[in-house]
């Protein structure tokens, strides 16, 4: 598989793709409404998609709880769903199969990074409805690695853990990896002398090269980002090579599309858009040309590590956390960006949006580090209008720039909740 | 002289919880100073015990480090600020302190000490 070429995927995936638009078709009342229009024999390659609508977000929660199920319901041996912030949650439902394919692609994307039988491997992704705890879990098993389920929270407990048992790889959202590595320091132990963490496995929101240098730097010997989300069976959809240059997606599993999010169009690689995915082995609930919401771009072209699998680069942000401020487009990544290259800050930051009479406001809390030298006020001046200034260029508006004392921003052992829109709260948007 | 300068956010209760800190562990301000730049400031201070005082602060994660300042009696700062002046040493700050003193923030503590010695005027580097 992993010696495939670039004409062999292809064509591996026209054949899955065809057969996945019939089955779907044949056995799910959903997609039979959805394809009512099509020919669905027309639908021969990956440039026939655009034939079909999109399955969105809003068709999942219309169709609540399983309105999707292409299985009969005794297939069904386990349920999953991601939190829906609001109304209900999204559930996905896996047979047998799905379960053991996923299994499949969480071994390939430890493999590819380097996970051997003789890592010791902590999962601090939750377990539980959250698809990234159990996924993990079976990949890492699947290789025969050394599994400590530590799931979320408890986070002297995990560092102990990291410690006595020698753990060699860990996986968790990228903002408690900062976390872990900031606890590690107060209970005086140095993770890159004390703990022997070689690989980091970090997914589940967006994070930025900077945050990569800093775990790098205080953490781990090599971070990698890795994409999944429920819908698409949960992580291990795409992850990064050695090379780090971006996210292979492994094409024999789905197909992506990247379109413009407000036309729809089908958008070149290299450009940037929305991505759409198609499952093309699931059983229990194919998703079809399913818009996931997270902004990225694709390359197709080869990378130095051999793989000819196309490439997804670090997620920009999804749709949702996209602020849209006196008309620009703005994502926390960016932000993020800006705050981690920075020095004299922690990198915990929290982002707010407000509308004062017709202007939007952008403001931007970020903690100072402990260890920032506090003697001189203009020092500390200097810093808010450096950041403000950066930030400026980054974003290409005015921000706030807020510091605040360090520790006042709330951590988090999930994914972090780092935006708050006090215009949705007023009702203003 | 060893002073305290901490990170603060411009808000009720915030020197109010810095105070505490110190309280708690018996620790005496002997002089203190605010700078305050819109949402925050910077705290300064002299204490009695600084060690001590830098570990508690530093335990309630408070973002805190030190610089040096030099301590000359209030009756004396006309003369300090004018001896500093012809030699071109700037003060950059300075806050008063018990027992009639002030504490000075030069920008060429090096000088600022040999000069003070040369005159004979009493301070505390």
């Amino acid at each position: 598989m992993y010696k495939l070429s670039r004409q062999e995927i292809i064509e591996l995936q026209n054949k899955r793709l065809r057969a996945i638009i019939k089955y779907a078709y044949e056995n799910s009342p959903f997609y039979r409404r959805k394809f009512s229009k099509i020919d669905i024999d027309s639908i021969r390659t990956k440039e026939d998609l655009k034939k079909i609508p999109f399955t969105t977000k809003d068709d999942v929660r219309e169709n609540y709880p399983l309105g999707l199920l292409a299985v009969d319901f005794s297939k069904i041996i386990r349920f999953h769903a991601s939190s829906g912030t609001t109304g209900n949650p999204t559930i996905v439902a896996y047979t047998k199969k799905d379960l053991e394919n996923w299994t499949e692609l969480c071994a390939r994307c430890l493999e590819l990074v380097g996970v051997t039988s003789n890592d010791v491997i902590q999962i601090a992704y939750g377990y539980g409805l959250f698809t990234g705890g159990l996924g993990f879990h079976y990949g890492a098993e699947k290789i025969g690695a050394k599994v400590i389920p530590t799931s979320t929270g408890n986070t002297k407990r995990q560092i102990k853990l990291m410690k006595d048992l020698g753990t060699t790889v860990i996986c968790c959202t990228p903002s408690y990896a900062l976390y872990l590595a900031e606890t590690a320091k107060e209970e005086n132990i140095d993770p890159k002398k004390d703990l022997k963490l070689r690989i980091g496995i970090f997914g589940a929101e967006p994070w930025s090269e900077n945050t990569r240098k800093k775990l790098e730097e205080n953490f781990v010997e090599n971070a990698y980002d890795i994409y999944g989300m429920a819908e698409l069976t949960g992580p291990g959809v795409a992850i990064e090579c050695k090379y780090k240059n971006g996210l292979h997606v492994w094409e024999d599993y789905f197909i992506v599309e990247i379109i413009d999010p407000n036309t729809g169009e089908v958008l070149e690689p290299g450009e940037r858009g929305e991505m759409v995915v198609t499952t093309l082995m699931k059983e229990a609930m194919p998703f079809i040309r399913y818009r996931t919401r997270d902004i990225t771009i694709l390359e197709e072209d080869s990378c130095d590590c051999g793989l000819n699998f196309a490439r997804i680069m670090r997620i920009l942000g999804r749709t949702d956390d996209m602020l849209k401020i006196r008309g620009v487009c703005v994502f926390p990544s960016q932000i993020e960006e800006v705050i981690l290259k920075t020095n004299g800050l922690s990198p915990y930051y929290q982002i707010i949006a407000d509308r004062e009479g017709v202007m939007d406001k952008l403001i931007v809390r970020v903690e100072v580090a402990e260890n920032f030298k506090t003697d001189k006020l203009t020092d500390v001046v200097m810093l808010q209008r450096k950041l403000e200034e950066e930030l400026r260029d980054a974003l290409g508006i005015n921000t706030i720039v807020e510091l605040v004392e360090p520790k006042k921003i709330p951590r988090s052992e999930g994914k972090a909740q780092r935006i708050i829109d006090l215009r949705k709260e007023k009702g203003l948007l | 002289m060893k002073q305290l300068c901490v990170f603060l956010e411009n808000k009720p209760g915030r020197l109010a919880n810095l105070l505490n800190i110190l309280e708690e562990k018996k620790i005496k301000v002997l002089a203190m100073g605010i700078a305050e730049a819109g949402n925050y400031g910077i705290v300064r201070m002299i204490v009695d015990k600084f060690n001590e005082a830098i570990d508690a602060l530093r335990n309630a994660n408070m973002a805190v480090n030190q610089s040096n300042v030099i301590i000359v009696d209030l009756d004396k700062l006309a003369e300090v600020a004018k001896l500093f002046g012809d030699k071109g040493i700037n003060i950059d700050y300075a806050y008063s302190m018990n027992n009639n003193k002030v504490v000075i923030k030069v920008d060429d503590e090096e000088n600022a000490i040999k000069i003070l010695s040369s005159k004979g005027i009493e301070f505390i580097p």
